[in-house]
């Protein structure tokens, strides 16, 4: 299963590339635009942003899996591997895995992209293999969600829409572009308890301090936390179709 | 030990809507199963329980030897199924799709790969197999699509209208590899609009109505219990009395002997009855002391086509009652 979803991917690399389109846009535009936000916020914008890009990308990538079973279910796709005996659970497994490795895949080029743009990790090598697994997971996390709207709604206008609503609000009231200290104080609440916040301060951490053990475990806790509740809303809403 | 047998099988659905009421039927291993009915009528429910995608509301149903509530796993094992849908995956080649479903049955290495090959060639499609099934014509599609389900050798075939949509070429296609598998003992169980097929092929059929079963037995059983021959006038074409032709026909068909019934119809009037080509030359001659113009006339014995009709008072092919329904609201304006 995994494989067939690796090479659906393949075969569409008009997907492929307006998947990675909007984040490159946000690598080289925003950070140009928003340059001088760096001397108010006393950091190098690019340096600070790319966190924030990586995760959005992540982010709005993993929604594609809800629609993706969607059409597998719409075109009975599903119900034809449903009736042979391959284990419900690798069903579920294979689409989050290829998820998973879409956005390394995804994550790994928009790093190279910042990498000529100046961004270079402060922890180096491992710095970069680091950010990209916990991409990696926290997309994986999040295609739970986008696969558990896909499951119930059986309607992929509704999982982009719940998508498209869901993006920016949380991406904007995130430290992803910008530093708690500069938000108005309410928006600086829910910044605090924003998922994407945790996440992107342990990448942020990574590219510009080091090693910060504290942000580090933080993000994996509600990553974690995010994985488990999303991927069983994600098996309850497969053994309602599945039954 | 029969390859499928339900026994008062019931399906309700969450608004309660009761999709299969309580029906029982057997069919026996090696046999070639056609299962009937109307649009909703509860046949592709059945079909969805029978190969473990649905839970029964209750009854028992064993297929292949097991009960598919305890056992789907082993089931699945053991049964192919082809949806209503061509459903493959179109990014993928031929060859791709076969072998995905090979892995899903737990297929591997050279084993699966001979296989996809053989199958490749029965189906015709060793040319295209490295070509994305997504630029494969409808005929392609489909004939890929039942390879699919014959990777891991089925032991039961499960076909719900395997040859709809399909131009005349490619169904005889399908039907022809679906005799062939019949003939290696493969059981087939099989929905499908087109009787004529079911009449060569079908060992046994059930007719599905309203969620229940109403006749089964072989065609040959089922055609001679109508009882009747079928007679069908033609008038000519276009005459714009022809409504009140139709009824003043049927009065004079109401003082002769010997008819069953009288059933409109759009050419003009079927007519079943007993020795139906005695009745001929009687019906000639009282149309012609009527003056009642006949544009045809013919004899035939009826078909599965009338047994469906008398079992669900509807006509099978979903565009011939479409047709029916329209003109007669065309005939209602007129009057």
């Amino acid at each position: 299963m995994f494989l067939r979803w690796m090479k659906k991917l393949v075969r569409n690399p008009i997907l492929l590339f307006f998947s990675l389109f909007q984040p490159i846009i946000f690598l080289l535009l925003f950070t140009q635009l928003f340059s001088s936000f760096g001397v108010l916020l006393g950091v190098n914008y690019t340096l600070f942003a790319t966190a924030g890009i990586v995760l959005q990308n992540a982010f709005s990538s993993a929604f594609q899996s809800g629609t993706a079973i969607v059409d597998d279910i719409k075109s009975g796709f599903l119900a034809k591997i449903l009736a042979t005996p391959a284990s419900r659970a690798s069903i579920l497994l294979g689409r989050l895995l290829s998820d998973a490795f879409r956005v390394f895949a995804q994550s790994l080029i928009i790093l190279v992209l910042a990498y000529g743009l100046g961004v270079f990790p402060a922890t180096g090598i491992l710095g970069y293999i680091l950010i990209l697994v916990t991409v990696a997971f926290f997309g994986l996390a999040w295609s739970g969600i986008s696969l558990a709207l896909g499951l119930r709604t059986k309607s992929a206008e509704t999982v982009f829409g719940i998508a498209g609503t869901l993006t920016f609000p949380l991406l904007f009231m995130s430290t992803a572009l910008m530093k708690p200290e500069l938000m108005p104080t309410w928006m600086q609440n829910v910044s605090a308890y924003n998922p994407i916040s945790f996440a992107v301060n342990a990448i942020r951490d990574l590219i510009m301090t080091g090693y910060v053990w504290n942000s580090f475990s933080q993000a994996y806790g509600v990553i974690s936390l995010i994985a488990v509740l999303t991927l069983g809303a994600t098996l309850y809403e497969f053994r309602k179709v599945v039954s | 030990m029969p390859a499928v047998q339900v026994e008062n099988l019931v399906k309700t659905y969450g608004d309660g809507t009761q999709a299969v009421k309580g029906i029982s039927f057997k069919v026996d291993e090696g046999e070639f199963f056609g299962f009937l009915g109307p649009n909703g009528a509860g046949k592709s429910t059945t079909i969805k329980i029978l190969t473990t995608l649905l839970r029964k509301t209750s009854g028992l149903a064993n297929v292949a030897g097991h009960d598919i509530e305890h056992d789907p796993q082993k089931v699945r094992k053991l049964i192919g199924v082809q949806m209503q849908d061509t459903v493959i995956d179109e990014d993928l080649t031929g060859r791709e799709n076969l072998i995905l479903q090979g892995h899903l049955h737990q297929m591997h290495g050279q084993e699966l790969k001979e296989r996809v090959n053989t199958l490749l060639k029965i189906v015709d499609l060793e040319d295209a197999s490295d070509k994305r099934s997504a630029y494969y014509s409808g005929g392609m599609k489909k004939r890929l699509d039942l390879a699919s389900t014959l990777v891991h050798r089925p032991k039961i075939l499960f076909l719900d209208e395997p040859t709809t949509g399909l131009d005349p070429q490619s169904r005889a296609t399908v039907w022809s590899y679906l005799k062939e598998l019949n003939q290696e003992g493969i059981t087939i169980f099989i929905t499908t609009q087109y009787l004529e097929e079911v009449d060569r092929l079908c060992r046994r059929l059930a007719i599905l109505d309203h969620g229940e079963i109403v006749a089964q037995g072989s065609p040959s059983e089922m055609k001679s219990e109508i009882g009747a021959d079928r007679i069908t006038l033609g008038f000519e074409n276009g005459n714009p009395e022809a409504g009140a032709l139709k009824d003043k026909a049927k009065q004079v068909l109401g003082n002769l002997g010997g008819i069953t019934e009288v059933v409109d119809s759009d050419e003009g009037i079927v007519i079943y009855a007993k020795n139906g080509g005695f009745l001929v030359p009687d019906i000639v001659r009282a149309f012609d002391g009527a003056g009642i113009k006949l544009a045809s006339i013919g004899v035939s014995s009826p078909t599965l086509d009338d047994v469906f009709l008398k079992h669900t008072g509807r006509r099978i092919r979903p565009e011939e009652i479409d047709k029916s329904r329209a003109s007669g609201m065309f005939g209602r304006r007129r009057r």
